[in-house]
C-alpha cells in the first residue's frame, strides 16, 4: 500500500471506532442530565435533574473553591433529582459534579455568578498618612460584595469621590479580580484629603489620608538675649524662621533641630529645639566667661541654617582671696559682676591644691551672695607649705608656698 | 470506768480556735506562703485533672507540689470562694494539730491529763504560731498533725498487730504524703523510727517487769520477733509514700531541681546574721530553750531513748550554718535545697509532751513540791510568773511579728488591675508584677493573664531565672545585684516571653523601666503604675505545655481525696471516741506505761538553773550589745552609720537629728535642701555596702573617709565622702556638707511644647482595632551600622534617625550570623539607645549580645556582679555578618529633649562639661550616649554615662565622663545590606523619603578629642523624668 491509501485507512478506522464508541456510550449510559442552565445567581436554589434507572443507588459528588459534598439523590419516577446545599450554591465560581456510583463516569460544571446588586463595600486605604510632593502614594482598594459576601462580577464600576483643599475629583474605576483599586500620589500641598467610593447606588463611609509635609529645606536662625555679658546666669533663646518643605509647605510640628555652637577654643556645644509651626526654639545658659559663639542649626541629613556669631563680654575682671584660720579656711570673695553687683548664686569657684608641684586635690564650689569658701581639713592636708590655684570665670589666681598649720 | 467527757481536749480545741482563728484574718494573707497555696488550689479549681499550668514561668507543673491541701481549698471554694477555702483548711489545720498532739502527747507519757495540757501549751507555742501565722505552711502543718495521729496507730499496730490498726496507720501516712512531701519521708526517720523503738522497748518491758532489767539483747530479740510487722508497715508505708504522689516523683525525677541554690536564711549561720537566728532559732524554740536540760534528760531515759537520738539529731539540723554538722550530715546538694527551719519546727513539736509533762509537774507534781521546799513559795511564784510571762511574750510576739517587720507591701487593692487586664485583650499579653510581694500569687489566682514571673521557686524553668540566686523578679531589688541583672535581661528581650505589661508597686524600678524602652500608662487607682512596652507580639493561642500520660492525671486527681476518705473511714471513729468519750473503751495499749513514780533529782534541778542562769547571762549581753551598737550617736562611726541608714530608708527628720545643732542649719531647711535633689541615687538607690574609715580623731572631732556602695536599678554606684563628725557633749553629730547653691535666672517662664496624642481605637467596640484606627508606623532610617569587636565581645552599634513626621518609639534586635549564615545569638538594645525620637532626631546605638549569665551552674557568681557589666554570650564560632532589625511605633510619651550641654572641659582622660535644663520638667536620670569615632569620622564604639544627680528646671549640672582607656576595637562588619525598617530594606526607604541626604552633617556634630585610639566623639542627651508633671 502506498502512503495515500495507508493515510485513507487510518482515517477511516478513527471515525469508525469513534461512531460506534458514542453509540456504545449513549446504549449504556444510566443516567442523562436534563437541566439546561450554565449559569447560576448565587443564593438560588440550585437543582440538577436526570432521567434514568432509578434503581441504581447513586450519589452526586459536588466541589467549588469553598469545599466539596457528597449529595443523596430525590427520586420522583424515572427523574432523579440532585440538590445543591446551601453553602455551596451561596458562594459564587464555578463548580463541578460528577455522578459516583454510576458504571459510566457521568460529570460536568456550571457557574454560580454573583448578585447584580451590592450590599457591602469593603474599602481599605492605606497608609493613613503620606508624604506631600507627588512621590509617595497611598493605595484606595474596594471590594464591593453582595449580601451573600460575593464580590460582585468583573468589570462592575466604582466610582471614587476625592477632596483636598478646594478641589473634588470623582473618577470611575472597574473591578478586576475581585477588586477595585486606585492609586493616589500625594499632591504638592498638604492637608487632609477625604475618600469615598460608590458603587450602583450604594456609597462607602468616608476615609482620610493625611497628607504630611516633605522634609525641610535650609532655613535662617536668630537670637534673643537679655544682656550681652558672660554671667552665666541668663538664658539665651535661638530661634529658626519658619522652616518649609520644598514645596512651601510647613514642616510638621515636632521636628527636631539640632542647635551646634562652636565656641572659641573649637568645642562643640549643643542645644536643641522642637518645631511648632515651623519655628524651633531652644534654650541655653549664658557662659560664665568671655566667649565668641558660632551657632548653626541643623535637621540632620536635611537641611540647615546661616551660620550665627554671638558674642558675650568678660564680667569678672578680678577677685579677692583670704587666708584665714591657720590659712586653713580660704574665702573667695566678693565676685563682682559687670555693675559692680554681686555675682549671682551659683558660678563655679576652683581651688587647685598643690605640694611639691604636684597636684593633690581640685575642689568645686559655687558660689553664695558673691563668695565661696573652702575648709582645708587638717587631716586632709597635714600641716606644711602648699601651693594654691583658684579659677572662676576663667579668671586664674595662684598663690605660692602658704603654710597650713 | 467512769464515761467522762475529755474536757480539757474540748477546751484546748475551743481556745485554739478562738486564738488563732481571731488572729488568722489578719495575718495569713500576709503570711509567705498562703497566697501561693491559693494560687495552686485556684489551679485545681479550673483543671481538676490537668497538671499543666500556664499562668507562671511560661508554665509549669503543679505535680510538683502534693496536691491535697490544694485540692481540699479548691473544692471548698465551691461553696465559699477560694479565700474561704483556705480560711476553712487552715482551721481544720488548727484543729487537726491539736488533736494530734494530743494524741501523741498521749501516746508518749500515757497520761491523759499532762497530754491536754501538752495540747494546751502547742496552742500557744511560738513554732506553731510562726509557721501558721508568719510562714503560712499550711501543708507543713497538715502534714505533721496527721502524722502525729499515725504514731499512736503505728505503736498499737507494732503492739498488737491488729491489722485495723495497719489500716488507720497507712491511711494517715497516705493523707500525709499527698500532703505534704517531705513530712512523711523525714518523719519517717525522726518520728516513725523512734516510735518503732519505744515500741520494741515496751514490750520488753512487759515481758521483764520494769525497765531497768531491759537489755541489749532483749531488745534485739524482740525486734526480731516483731521483724514482720515492723518490715511490712514500713514497706507499705514506703510504698504508700512513693505510690500515692508517684506523678510528684517521676516530676522531680524528670526535672531535677538544678538551679542555683537560692539563699535562704535558715541556712544561715545565726550568730552572724542574727536575724535569721531570730526567725529560724530564737522564735521557734521560745521559751522550750530553758527547758532543753529537761528535754535531753527525760528523752535520754531509756523508754525514749530513740526519741532523744531524734531529737538531738533534729536540735543540730536546725541550727544551720551556726555549726558545720548539718552540711556533713544532709550533703552539699541537700543542704541547698533543704529548708532547714522545718528540724526546729519538728523538734519543737517533738518535745511537746515533755513541755507538758514538765508545765503539770510544775504546777501540780513533784516540781512544785520540790521547789517549794527547797527555795520557797515566793521563789516558786517568781519562777512561775518568769515561765508564763516569757512564754505569753514569745506567743504575741511572734503573732504580731509581721506588723514589728512588715515581710509584705501593704495590700494591694487588685480590682483595677484585673479591670486592665481585662480590658481591650490585654490579657493576650503576658505581665509581670514589681513589688507586690507574696500579693502576686493572690493576682495571679484571679485573673487568666500570665505571667513570665512566679512564687514557687522549685517549678522555675528558664535558665534565666534557675541560673541566678533570685527567688522572683518580682522583688529583684532585695536579691541585689543578680537580680536587677536578671530582671534587665527580662526587660530587655520581652518580644521572647511576650512580656508587654508590668505592674510597678515600687518607684524603685522606674529608671531601668524607661531605659529599656517602656512607657507609662497612667496610673492606676490603687496607686499601681502600668508600664508597657511597644512592639511586642501577642501570645499564640496554643502554647507549649509539658505532656504526662493520662494514668498520671488521673491518680493525681482522684488518689489524695480518695488517701482523705479512707483515713476518715478508719479514724474517725475512734478520734471522736478519744475525744468525747462517747462509748466505754478499754485504755489503750500505751496508756499502761505511765509513769507515777518519777521525781525530780537534785541534779536536774542544778543543772537547769545553770542552764537558764547561762541563756539570761547570754540574752542580757546580746541587748547591751544591740544597745551599743543601735546607740547612735554614741561613737562617730555609729552616727555615722545610722544617719546613712535613715537616708537609706527616707527617714529625713531621724537623718536632721545627727546633724550638728550649731550648723544653723533649722529643719525645715534641711527638709528642703534634701528634698530638692532628686535623683538615681537619692531616689532609687539602695545603701549596699558602708565601709568608715577613720582619718582623724581628736577628743571632739573626727574626720571619716566614708566609701559607700549603692544598688540602683540601672548600675551600682560607689562613692566616696569625706565627713567631719564633732562631739556635743556626750554625743556625736554630723557637720553639714554645703549644697549647690547654682540658683535658676527665670521666676516664671514659659515653654511652647508639641505634645501628642493617639486615640488607640476611635470606636468603642469589642473587636479588634478597626484597620483606619491603626497608625502607620514611622519611618526611621538605619545611617550606620556595624559590627564590631570589642576586647573580647561583639557588640552592633550605628546610628538611626526618625525621618518622618511623628514620634517614635524605636525597637532594635540585632541577629549575629557566621559566614554559613548559622544564627549565632541575637538580641535587643538595652539602653545604648535613646527609645524615644522625635521626627528627625538621631541616636547612637550599641546592641549588646548578652549571654544568660553563670549557664554553666558550676561557674560561681562574681562577688562583685555589677548589673551594667553584663555576661558576654560566649560564642562558639566566630559571628562575621549581623541582620538589624528596627521597629517604629508612634509614641506620644517621654519626649522630653529640653537638655542642653553648655559648656566642655576635655583633655587626654576625661571630658566634663556642663547640662542645662532649659525646659518644663525636673529630669530625674539624665543619661549622656558618648559615641566614639576614628579619625576617618567613622564610628567605632557606643558608651554611655548615667548622672547620678537629677537636674531641676534652669539649673546646671556638672558631669565628668572617664574617655575609654586604649582599648582594641576590630570592625568586623559594616555591610548594610540585612538592615531593615518596620520589615523593608532600609535602602528603599533611605531613598526615598531622604534621597539627597546632607552626608556632611553626619560628622559635624563631632568633638575633636586627643586620644591614641580615637580622634572624634559625639554626646548625645538623654533623660528620665520622674515625676512628669
Amino acid at each position: 500500500m502506498n502512503f495515500r491509501n495507508q493515510l485513507f485507512f487510518l482515517f477511516s478506522l478513527f471515525v469508525t471506532c469513534s461512531v460506534t464508541g458514542q453509540e456504545i456510550m449513549k446504549k449504556k449510559r444510566d443516567f442523562v442530565l436534563i437541566s439546561k442552565g450554565t449559569h447560576f445567581v448565587a443564593g438560588s436554589t440550585i437543582t440538577l435533574e436526570f432521567k434514568g434507572n432509578s434503581a441504581i443507588s447513586c450519589e452526586m459528588y459536588c466541589a467549588n473553591s469553598y469545599g466539596s459534598t457528597l449529595v443523596k439523590p430525590q427520586l420522583q419516577g424515572a427523574r432523579i433529582f440532585f440538590k445543591i446545599p446551601a453553602y455551596l450554591s451561596t458562594k459564587t465560581g464555578v463548580l463541578n459534579w460528577r455522578i459516583v456510583g454510576l458504571k459510566q463516569p457521568l460529570f460536568g460544571s456550571f457557574k454560580i455568578v454573583p448578585k447584580e446588586s451590592p450590599s457591602a463595600l469593603e474599602t481599605y486605604v492605606g497608609p493613613p498618612s503620606i508624604e506631600a510632593g507627588g512621590s509617595d502614594y497611598s493605595m484606595l482598594v474596594v471590594i464591593p460584595t453582595d449580601n451573600l459576601d460575593n464580590p460582585l462580577r468583573q468589570d462592575t464600576p466604582v466610582s471614587i469621590q476625592q477632596q483636598f483643599l478646594a478641589s473634588e475629583k470623582n473618577k470611575l474605576i472597574f473591578t478586576k479580580n475581585l477588586i477595585a483599586f486606585k492609586h493616589i500620589f500625594s499632591p504638592l500641598k498638604t492637608g487632609r484629603m477625604l475618600l469615598s467610593s460608590e458603587v450602583l447606588g450604594l456609597n462607602s463611609k468616608e476615609y482620610d489620608i493625611n497628607v504630611m509635609p516633605a522634609i525641610a529645606t535650609n532655613f535662617n536662625i536668630y537670637s534673643n538675649r537679655n544682656h550681652t555679658y558672660a554671667d552665666g546666669n541668663q538664658i539665651t533663646t535661638f530661634t529658626t524662621s519658619i522652616i518649609k518643605d520644598k514645596n512651601n509647605n510647613t514642616i510638621s510640628d515636632g521636628n527636631f533641630v539640632y542647635f551646634f555652637i562652636t565656641n572659641k577654643i573649637g568645642d562643640l556645644l549643643k542645644t536643641s529645639g522642637t518645631t511648632i509651626a515651623g519655628v524651633a526654639t531652644a534654650k541655653i545658659i549664658h557662659p560664665d566667661y568671655e566667649e565668641n559663639w558660632n551657632i548653626k542649626a541643623y535637621i540632620l541629613g536635611m537641611a540647615e541654617s546661616n551660620t550665627l556669631k554671638i558674642k558675650y563680654k568678660k564680667v569678672i575682671a578680678n577677685f579677692e582671696v583670704a587666708f584665714i584660720k591657720n590659712n586653713r579656711k580660704v574665702t573667695v570673695g566678693p565676685i563682682k559682676s559687670f555693675m559692680g553687683q554681686l555675682i549671682p548664686d551659683g558660678i563655679q569657684v576652683k581651688i587647685s591644691i598643690y605640694k611639691d608641684k604636684k597636684i593633690l586635690n581640685e575642689i568645686i564650689k559655687s558660689s553664695r551672695e558673691g563668695f565661696v569658701s573652702f575648709n582645708l581639713n587638717q587631716s586632709i592636708y597635714k600641716n606644711g607649705e602648699y601651693d594654691f590655684k583658684i579659677s572662676t570665670a576663667k579668671v586664674h589666681k595662684t598663690f605660692q608656698s602658704i603654710t597650713l598649720w | 470506768m467512769k464515761k467522762t467527757y475529755n474536757r480539757y481536749v474540748i477546751t484546748v480545741i475551743l481556745v485554739g480556735i478562738a486564738f488563732h482563728g481571731s488572729a488568722l484574718f489578719f495575718t495569713l494573707e500576709s503570711s509567705y506562703d498562703a497566697l501561693t497555696h491559693l494560687f495552686f488550689a485556684e489551679h485545681y479549681v479550673d483543671n481538676w485533672f490537668e497538671p499543666w499550668n500556664t499562668k507562671w514561668y511560661t508554665g509549669f507543673t503543679v505535680m510538683s507540689y502534693p496536691p491535697l491541701v490544694h485540692q481540699s481549698i479548691a473544692l471548698l471554694s465551691i461553696i465559699g470562694g477560694l479565700k474561704f477555702g483556705l480560711f476553712t483548711v487552715a482551721f481544720l489545720s488548727i484543729i487537726l494539730f491539736i488533736t494530734g498532739v494530743y494524741k501523741y502527747s498521749l501516746l508518749i507519757t500515757s497520761d491523759r491529763t499532762i497530754a491536754s495540757y501538752a495540747a494546751f501549751l502547742a496552742v500557744f507555742s511560738s513554732s506553731f504560731v510562726e509557721t501558721l501565722h508568719i510562714f503560712g505552711q499550711i501543708p507543713s502543718i497538715i502534714g505533721i498533725a496527721v502524722l502525729l495521729h499515725a504514731l499512736p496507730e503505728i505503736y498499737l499496730w507494732l503492739k498488737t498487730g491488729r491489722y485495723r490498726y495497719l489500716c488507720s496507720s497507712l491511711s494517715l501516712i497516705a493523707v500525709t504524703a499527698t500532703s505534704h512531701h517531705v513530712t512523711p519521708i523525714f518523719g519517717m526517720v525522726f518520728f516513725i523510727f523512734p516510735i518503732i523503738g519505744m515500741a520494741v522497748l515496751d514490750l520488753s518491758k512487759d515481758q521483764v517487769g520494769s525497765f531497768k532489767e531491759v537489755n541489749f539483747t532483749l531488745f534485739i530479740k524482740n525486734f526480731k520477733k516483731q521483724f514482720k510487722r515492723i518490715a511490712s508497715f514500713s514497706t507499705l508505708s514506703i510504698l504508700l509514700i512513693i505510690g500515692c504522689i508517684l506523678p510528684y516523683w517521676l516530676n522531680s525525677k524528670n526535672n531535677p531541681i538544678t538551679q542555683i541554690p537560692i539563699p535562704h536564711g535558715s541556712r544561715d549561720n545565726f550568730l552572724e546574721i542574727t536575724s535569721s537566728g531570730l526567725i529560724f532559732f530564737l522564735i521557734p524554740w521560745g521559751v522550750l530553750l530553758f527547758l532543753w536540760p529537761y528535754f535531753f534528760y527525760r528523752f535520754f531515759s531509756k523508754r525514749y531513748l530513740f526519741f532523744g537520738l531524734s531529737f538531738s539529731l533534729l536540735v543540730i539540723l536546725g541550727t544551720g550554718a551556726t555549726t558545720p554538722i548539718p552540711k556533713i550530715l544532709l550533703g552539699e546538694n541537700a543542704f541547698n535545697i533543704l529548708t532547714l527551719d522545718r528540724f526546729t519546727f519538728w523538734a519543737s513539736i517533738m518535745s511537746l509532751p515533755l513541755f507538758g509533762e514538765f508545765t503539770h509537774r510544775f504546777m501540780v507534781g513533784d516540781l512544785k513540791k520540790f521547789t517549794q521546799r527547797r527555795f520557797g513559795k515566793l521563789y516558786y511564784r517568781l519562777l512561775g510568773c518568769f515561765f508564763v510571762g516569757l512564754f505569753l511574750f514569745m506567743t504575741i510576739f511572734t503573732m504580731s511579728l509581721g506588723y514589728f517587720r512588715p515581710s509584705q507591701p501593704k495590700k494591694i487593692k487588685m480590682l483595677p488591675i484585673l479591670n486592665f487586664l481585662n480590658q481591650d485583650q490585654h490579657d493576650q499579653w503576658r505581665y509581670l508584677t514589681l513589688g507586690f510581694g507574696d500579693q502576686m500569687a493572690w493576682l495571679s489566682a484571679q485573673t487568666k493573664a500570665m505571667t513570665v514571673d512566679g512564687n514557687y521557686h522549685s517549678a522555675r524553668r528558664l535558665p534565666e531565672l534557675t541560673t541566678r540566686p533570685v527567688e522572683r523578679l518580682e522583688n529583684s531589688k532585695f536579691t541585689g545585684i543578680a537580680g536587677i541583672g536578671s530582671l534587665q535581661q527580662f526587660l530587655t528581650t520581652p518580644e521572647k516571653y511576650n512580656l508587654k505589661y508590668i505592674f510597678s508597686n515600687d518607684k524603685f524600678y522606674d529608671p531601668i523601666l524607661y531605659f529599656c524602652g517602656w512607657q507609662r500608662l497612667p496610673q492606676l487607682e490603687n496607686g499601681i503604675l502600668i508600664w508597657e512596652k511597644l512592639n511586642v507580639p501577642p501570645l499564640t493561642s496554643f502554647l507549649t505545655k509539658e505532656e504526662v500520660a493520662t494514668w498520671q492525671k488521673i491518680l493525681w486527681g482522684m488518689v489524695p481525696l480518695l488517701a482523705l476518705i479512707l483515713a476518715f473511714i478508719f479514724n474517725l471513729p475512734s478520734l471522736f471516741v478519744t475525744i468525747f468519750n462517747t462509748k466505754f473503751r478499754p485504755k489503750a495499749n500505751y496508756r499502761q506505761y505511765h509513769n507515777h513514780s518519777l521525781s525530780f533529782s537534785k541534779g536536774l534541778l542544778k543543772t537547769m538553773h545553770i542552764w537558764t542562769g547561762l541563756l539570761l547571762i547570754t540574752i542580757m549581753y546580746s541587748l547591751y550589745d544591740l544597745y551599743l551598737k543601735n546607740n547612735s550617736q554614741r561613737t562617730p562611726e555609729n552616727v555615722i552609720t545610722s544617719y546613712y541608714d535613715a537616708l537609706d530608708l527616707k527617714e529625713l527628720e531621724k537623718s536632721f537629728y545627727y546633724i550638728d545643732p550649731f550648723s544653723n542649719v533649722s529643719i525645715s531647711q534641711y527638709m528642703l535642701e534634701i528634698a530638692v535633689t532628686d535623683g538615681l541615687l537619692n531616689s532609687y538607690a539602695k545603701l549596699d555596702a558602708l565601709e568608715i574609715l577613720i582619718l582623724k580623731k581628736t577628743d571632739s572631732l573626727v574626720t571619716l573617709k566614708i566609701a559607700t556602695n549603692w544598688i540602683t536599678p540601672l548600675e551600682k554606684v560607689s562613692k566616696v565622702n569625706y565627713k567631719t563628725v564633732v562631739k556635743r557633749g556626750k554625743k556625736w553629730y554630723i557637720v553639714p556638707n554645703q549644697l549647690d547653691s547654682d540658683s535658676p535666672p527665670d521666676q516664671l517662664y514659659s515653654n511652647n511644647i508639641t505634645k501628642y496624642f493617639n486615640q488607640g481605637r476611635k470606636k468603642i467596640s469589642t473587636e479588634q482595632t478597626y484597620h483606619e484606627d491603626v497608625l502607620k508606623q514611622p519611618v526611621l532610617e538605619i545611617i550606620s551600622a556595624k559590627l564590631v569587636k570589642f576586647k573580647n565581645h561583639f557588640a552592633l552599634i550605628g546610628e538611626i534617625q526618625n525621618i518622618d513626621n511623628v514620634p517614635a518609639d524605636i525597637v532594635l534586635k540585632g541577629t549575629l550570623y557566621n559566614d554559613e549564615s548559622k544564627e549565632l545569638a541575637i538580641y535587643n538594645a538595652k539602653y545604648h539607645v535613646k527609645h524615644k525620637l522625635m521626627p528627625k532626631e538621631i541616636s547612637s546605638f550599641r546592641i549588646n549580645f548578652e549571654g544568660i549569665a553563670w549557664t554553666k551552674t558550676a561557674d560561681a557568681i562574681p562577688e562583685t556582679f555589677n548589673p551594667d557589666e553584663f555576661t558576654p554570650i560566649a560564642f562558639e564560632e566566630q559571628p562575621t555578618n549581623f541582620n538589624l532589625q528596627v521597629a517604629g511605633n508612634v509614641s506620644n510619651s517621654d519626649l522630653y529633649k529640653d537638655l542642653a550641654l553648655s559648656d566642655l572641659k576635655i583633655n587626654s582622660t576625661t571630658i566634663k562639661g556642663t547640662l542645662f535644663n532649659s525646659g518644663l520638667q525636673e529630669i530625674t536620670v539624665p543619661q549622656l550616649l558618648i559615641s566614639y569615632y576614628d579619625k576617618n569620622k567613622n564610628i567605632v564604639w557606643v558608651d554611655h554615662l548615667f548622672l547620678k544627680r537629677g537636674i531641676k528646671q534652669q539649673r546646671k549640672k556638672y558631669f565628668e565622663y572617664a574617655l575609654l582607656k586604649n582599648d582594641s576595637i576590630a570592625i568586623i562588619n559594616n555591610d548594610m545590606s540585612n538592615c531593615f525598617v518596620n520589615g523593608l530594606p532600609n535602602k528603599n526607604i533611605s531613598s526615598k523619603i531622604v534621597p539627597n541626604r546632607i552626608k556632611k552633617h553626619s560628622t559635624i556634630a563631632l568633638q575633636k578629642i586627643i586620644h591614641p585610639n580615637y580622634a572624634y566623639v559625639k554626646i548625645e542627651m538623654n533623660s528620665y523624668i520622674g515625676n512628669p508633671n
